[in-house]
């Protein structure tokens, strides 16, 4: 009567950054109401001998490319909306706009266009001085457009779902940049499709960027020390059940408009989905307590194109000498099917200097995808472009970081430099660059376009670094979603030499011998997994079913309990429970159980299946 | 008329006159110019109220987020030399009310005195243009340094994980010890004190 159903959970292990949406962009932040964009201020062409004035030459920059951040509210430290903001001060802004620090913008000019780019023209940057030079004049209140009425609050709207982090974060009054990680517990009770998503640092001016993570199981609950109160660090590890190619980029920065994706393209949110902010933010002199809130907003029309994340990367390459002032890392990779390239988003610490993503057309021609001369991390962003980018079959897309380990880069944490190898510390190094791109079908005959990039794309890092355990991991996984099991558990013992103690990957690895109905060997990955996770509820329920087909079912009753006090709401662990007490003739906890598991899921066969069952055998008793 | 003219004009060579014998004798006894109002409203001397001491003045603003920034680094020097040392913060905006400071400096936990230098005079007997910038007198009221804290920032919004020079720090000691510093000026980074004029 058992039949331990339930697909055996198998992972995904990295992503430093999975899914997300971005307003990517250097956001406008104007509202309907009073868009002082349009006429982009040019010279005053007529009359050079006019003096210029802030009415009629700077107030049309300030408001159309400064004011988006330097409003109350907003990250910036002072507000630039009147006259006697921009003159106390002129000399800065002339200063930073000629050096061009502000407004913030990385990537070089080139033939590819992102939206709302956020830089000023040679003129413009000239009118500053001229100005201060001629007297810093007011001008005629005529020639003044008309003054940017930003949205106070939330930019789209009241949310359909506002979530608070649970436990503020004590960010100290000084020292290092700080990284933190706020968990927002399974905010969503079904299945819902997300659209677009503002995150609400509280402070702005503290939280220089942040990235939304989507953990799908859970994985990172146990970073924290307490439940509730987040954990530090830069760059995070989410695990994954099944390939989730549907990824998006949910990236924010101050002055930036949540980003709303276009009908298709929502992002599915399960139930027992954790959302995980993780932020970027400076020391501003005073210790401050940090709570963000995200607003959600919902779609009925479901995900129907399905665009995936690329991540070109080279850290195994990343030992810089310390001194070293120009480190080349690359990478490159072929694409195996046409696609459309929607956004890129480079990613270097503090050592980075001048990162490219560039593309080879199958033609030979080449464009450059994103070309950032001087990179700075706290300006770091994801850029989207202003129309699709069609990358046809066979082309390289390809990434050239260049690393500076010297004293000459102030930003170098290290004093006196020292050897930087890549990871997850804001000291490490990384080398990334991700793409978003949606995989087209040559025709409608073509299999999915998805599988073939991933399977291209897992094979080229195994290639590219055969002692590199996530690669290895994720290749295994995929084998093992299409049915290869042998080649699966080839690829999965190869990740388990690697990382014996891997608790995933040991489960994984047991969970694929399992299928193959190896059950000693499974049952020996499984312990380790537990050995190294013992409140790993993948592992408990995968033992417990292991030693089902080994008919040892006190010792399956045993790992099922446990999954069960770990995931109180699994309908399958109290399933597969009741079937385990059932065979041991405990009918009546085993009747409990099999109710509770009914109770969670109304439509579990298997639930429902046994309990007739047991409800025959229960009588006769 | 034509006279009258004459006579005018004398008035004026007269007055010119006097203002070049009094320009000295001004600069001389500087105490008037060296001025600033504390948060009631008094006029205050910084570098006559502790006669004798070392005098640090700290330029800031509030609303200049490098100057910010530096509150801890400003506070640990305080803690450090304040027994033998006497420390003010100067606000150069006039538009900066004594309310405004208050809050400030509670915020950012400064428990030192604070004055407003609404006449710049105190900015021009430091020589400094920028927030946060510092001046050091030494126990004769002479200027022995000014210019930035340390080398934290580098320009706006580029600035090292941890600064690697030291000039206020090594400014204070020299002073403290009865001798120049070896670095006597530098220049600082943040927010313009001339856009406030």
């Amino acid at each position: 009567m058992i039949r331990p159903s339930r697909s055996l959970p198998f992972c995904l292990v990295a992503l430093s950054l999975v899914t997300a949406a971005s307003s990517g962009s250097g956001g406008v932040a104007h509202s309907d109401a009073s868009p002082p964009s349009g006429q982009r201020p040019g010279p005053p062409s007529d009359n050079a001998e006019r003096p210029v004035t802030f009415d009629r030459d700077i107030a049309p920059i300030v408001f159309h490319d400064c004011a988006n951040c330097h409003h109350a509210g907003e990250a910036s430290p002072f507000t630039l909306l009147t006259y006697d903001d921009v003159k106390s001060h002129a000399r800065q802004i002339a200063a930073v706009v000629r050096k061009r620090q502000m407004p913030p913008w990385l990537p070089e000019e080139g033939e590819l266009k992102f939206a709302d780019e956020l830089r000023l023209t040679d003129r413009q940057i000239s009118l500053f001085q001229e100005w201060i030079d001629d007297g810093e004049k007011e001008g005629d209140a005529a020639d003044l457009p008309t003054r940017p009425n930003f949205v106070e609050g939330w930019q789209l709207g009241k949310p359909d779902l506002i979530l608070t982090a649970e436990k503020p974060y004590l960010l100290p009054a000084g020292g290092d940049d700080n990284y933190w990680n706020f968990i927002f517990r399974a905010p969503v009770d079904r299945v819902r499709w997300l659209k677009a998503m503002e995150i609400r640092a509280g402070d702005k001016k503290l939280i220089h960027h942040a990235n939304v993570l989507v953990d799908r199981t859970q994985s990172v609950r146990h970073l924290e020390k307490e439940a509730g109160a987040g954990f530090g660090g830069m760059e995070l590890e989410i695990e994954s059940e099944s390939f989730d190619p549907d990824s998006h980029f949910l990236f924010w920065k101050p002055g930036t408009v949540p980003y709303v994706e276009p009908d298709g393209m929502a992002l599915r949110l399960d139930k027992d989905t954790d959302l995980v902010l993780n932020t970027h933010m400076q020391p501003s002199g005073k210790a401050e307590k940090v709570q963000p809130t995200i607003g959600l907003y919902f779609t009925d029309v479901p995900a129907s194109i399905f665009p995936m994340l690329l991540q070109l990367e080279n850290d195994r390459a990343l030992d810089i000498p310390a001194g070293a002032k120009d480190f080349v890392v690359t990478d490159d990779f072929t694409l195996p099917v046409d696609v459309d390239l929607l956004a890129i988003y480079p990613h270097a610490h503090y050592l980075g200097k001048d990162l490219l993503g560039y593309a080879t057309l199958p033609d030979g021609s080449t464009k450059t995808l994103i070309h950032i001369p001087q990179w700075d991390l706290n300006w770091q962003a994801v850029f989207r472009y202003t129309a699709p980018v069609r990358l046809p079959k066979g082309t390289t897309v390809a990434m050239k970081y260049t690393y500076d380990n010297s004293e000459d880069n102030i930003a170098n944490p290290n004093h006196p430099p020292q050897r930087v190898m890549a990871g997850n510390r804001a000291r490490d190094e990384m080398a990334h660059l991700w793409l978003q791109v949606i995989p087209l079908k040559a025709s409608e005959s073509d299999p999915d376009p998805r599988k073939t990039l991933l399977e291209a794309f897992a094979r080229h890092r195994v290639a590219k670094n055969p002692a590199d355990f996530e690669a290895h991991y994720n290749l295994a996984a995929m084998l093992q979603a299409r049915g290869q099991l042998d080649d699966a558990i080839a690829e999965y013992s190869r990740a388990v030499e690697l990382h014996p103690n891997d608790a995933t990957a040991n489960n994984s690895l047991g969970g694929a011998l399992l299928a193959t109905g190896d059950s000693g060997e499974a049952i020996a990955h499984f312990n380790l997994a537990l050995k190294m996770r013992p409140d790993y509820f993948d592992a408990h329920y995968n033992l417990g079913n292991a030693l089902i087909a080994t008919n040892d079912f006190h010792g399956a009753i045993e790992q099922f309990r446990a999954a069960v006090r770990l995931h109180p709401d699994d309908a399958d662990a109290e399933a597969n429970l009741g079937g385990a007490l059932g065979e041991t003739g405990q009918y009546a906890e085993a009747k409990t159980h099999l109710e509770r598991a009914l109770e969670i899921n109304p439509n579990h066969v298997l639930a429902r299946e046994n309990l007739e069952q047991l409800k025959q055998l229960m009588p006769a008793k | 008329m034509r006279r009258g003219h004459l006579k005018f004009k004398l008035i004026v060579a007269v007055l010119a006159l006097s203002l070049a014998i009094l320009i000295p004798a001004y600069s001389w006894c500087r105490s008037s110019s060296e001025t600033a109002l504390d948060l009631s409203g008094k006029a205050v001397n910084p570098l006559k109220a502790a006669a004798g001491k070392v005098v640090i003045l700290i330029f800031v603003r509030t609303d200049c987020p490098i100057s910010n920034r530096y509150a801890p680094t400003i506070q640990r020097i305080i803690a450090e030399y304040s027994g033998k040392s006497v420390f003010w913060l100067v606000y150069p905006d006039k538009a900066e009310t004594p309310e405004a400071i208050r809050k400030h400096d509670g915020e950012y936990g400064y428990k030192i005195g604070a004055l407003r230098d609404t006449q710049h005079s105190l900015v021009k007997v430091s020589q400094v243009k920028i927030t946060p910038e510092v001046a050091v007198f030494d126990a004769s009221e002479r200027l022995v340094y000014h210019g930035r804290i340390d080398n934290w920032y580098v320009d706006f919004g580029r600035a090292r994980s941890a600064a690697t020079t030291h000039e206020l720090d090594d400014a204070i000691q020299a002073a403290l010890a009865g001798k120049l510093p070896s670095v006597r000026v530098t220049d600082a980074i943040g927010c313009y004190i001339s856009d406030l004029e």
